[in-house]
């Protein structure tokens, strides 16, 4: 079974408002980009860590998303040290788990619907001056957060049928039709928020196709409604 | 409620799925049945304006689909064959008010309505799961839930039933037989359109009958199976 990124419970990180979660998390991100020392960063990425333990998720759902995390820090940490030498590796690394790690207690904490409400909130001003649509960034990001773990069943599936059928393909094996499979979805799924009245105000988000003109040459037909079967 | 056709031609993907139709809905069942491909689920989309038609009009209580397309959804739901595309939000009660957000309405309205609904179908032990991990069955009550939230006049079913396992098809078929609303079904389940007060038979874009339950679906297996 595929994990949810939200974990109900009662933690003051639970009960924490949004926006302000959100805003310390980007805040935190700034300053840690900022900073170069691996001192601070590692006091950072320890502060992160008590933030997760702090969110009370179990056990048996953190740990395939450190799992997760070990191998994105594996891949930071190998390219930086044969880039930019061992030392930035080790800064890079640190830097990531300091980012990573509080915002995943911020997911595990936040409803989305609630993350959805802060991110309008903050949004809204830079809609006025019509930079943005905050309405349809934080769709977009309910979405991502509602289909990366169908998306992550939907590559075990494509894995599941390839070995079923005796086949063991590679990244390019998998990526490709994970991506044919996502994007044939997507279409249904903009369907279904178009059906469900979004956005409330204005136009469908999808454009209509123009009206063709009914060609002269086709007579009407006489409407079948009230008869018998033909 | 009326739902008129008036000489109406569709395509999708540049393949025209509904020649020239005209027809008035009025009744409170109606069904739609038809080989894959003869054009039901396009029909049923034209009914809230998910497809526009190339030539014609669809009226909905006097709603143009395409002049009025808001007025229109707001008065027709539609519930998709495959409910995991129709829930949109990572939790249950999220996705249940997200129709109810577009409407403009308050959080506190917004959640006693959601509670409200979910009690209604059984569901209210699902509001804090993740969508993702429901059971089919479950999405599909999910997904109706979540489109009668909004109290829609009319809701528009594309085969409701086709990916569920028998007790989660008797679930939906007592839903939709316990809605007030005006209820077209889009199905190949041809036991969920008994007693039905009309059913339309499509074949190749074309209403080929159109009566009460038992004749057309006479016909349909007679003509068509």
């Amino acid at each position: 079974m595929t994990l949810p990124l939200y974990v109900p419970g009662t933690t003051r990180l639970h009960r924490a408002p949004a926006g302000l979660k959100l805003g310390l998390l980007c805040g935190a991100g700034i300053a840690l980009v900022l900073t170069r020392e691996s001192l601070v960063l590692a006091g950072a990425a320890l502060a992160g860590a008590l933030l997760l333990r702090a969110a009370g998720a179990p056990r048996e759902s953190l740990r395939p998303r450190l799992a997760g995390l070990a191998g994105v820090l594996a891949a930071v940490g190998l390219a930086t040290g044969l880039l930019d030498g061992w030392d930035a590796a080790l800064a890079a690394c640190l830097r990531v788990l300091a980012l990573a790690l509080p915002a995943l207690a911020v997911t595990l904490t936040t409803r989305a619907s609630d993350l959805l409400d802060a991110m309008e909130r903050a949004l809204r001003p830079l809609e006025r001056l019509g930079l943005v649509q905050a309405g349809r960034v934080s769709l977009a990001v309910a979405l991502v957060l509602r289909f990366v773990p169908e998306i992550a069943g939907e590559a075990r599936a494509i894995r599941e049928a390839q070995a079923a059928r005796g086949v063991r393909a590679g990244p390019v094996g998998l990526v490709v039709p994970l991506i044919v499979r996502t994007l044939a979805r997507a279409d249904a799924v903009a369907e279904a928020i178009d059906a469900r009245g979004y956005p409330p105000d204005g136009e469908p988000s999808r454009p209509a196709p123009a009206a063709a003109r009914p060609r002269p040459e086709t007579p009407p037909r006489t409407p079948p409604e009230g008869g018998s079967p033909a | 409620m009326a739902i008129v056709f008036d000489r109406v031609r569709a395509s999708r993907h540049g393949r025209p799925v509904l020649h020239e139709t005209a027809l008035t809905l009025r009744e409170r069942r109606i069904g739609v049945v038809g080989p894959n491909g003869s054009g039901k689920s396009s029909l049923a989309r034209l009914i809230n304006g998910l497809l526009l038609p190339d030539a014609g009009s669809v009226r909905v209580d006097g709603l143009d689909t395409r002049a009025d397309a808001r007025a229109v959804r707001r008065r027709v739901g539609f519930v998709f064959q495959n409910p995991a595309d129709q829930i949109v939000f990572p939790v249950v009660s999220e996705d249940i008010g997200f129709g109810l957000r577009n409407l403009g309405l308050a959080r506190g309205e917004i959640a006693a309505r959601s509670a409200a609904v979910l009690e209604r179908f059984g569901l209210a032990h699902l509001a804090e799961r993740p969508s993702h991990a429901l059971s089919g069955g479950e999405k599909q009550m999910v997904a109706l839930a979540a489109v009668l939230v909004t109290e829609p006049a009319i809701v528009v079913f594309d085969e409701p039933t086709t990916l569920l396992d028998l007790r989660h098809r008797n679930r939906v078929r007592a839903a939709i037989a316990g809605l007030a609303q005006t209820a077209i079904v889009v199905s190949h389940d041809l036991a969920l359109l008994e007693g039905f007060e009309r059913v339309l038979v499509m074949d190749a874009g074309r209403v080929v009958a159109d009566d009460a339950a038992e004749p057309a679906l006479r016909w349909y297996v007679d003509h068509l199976s």
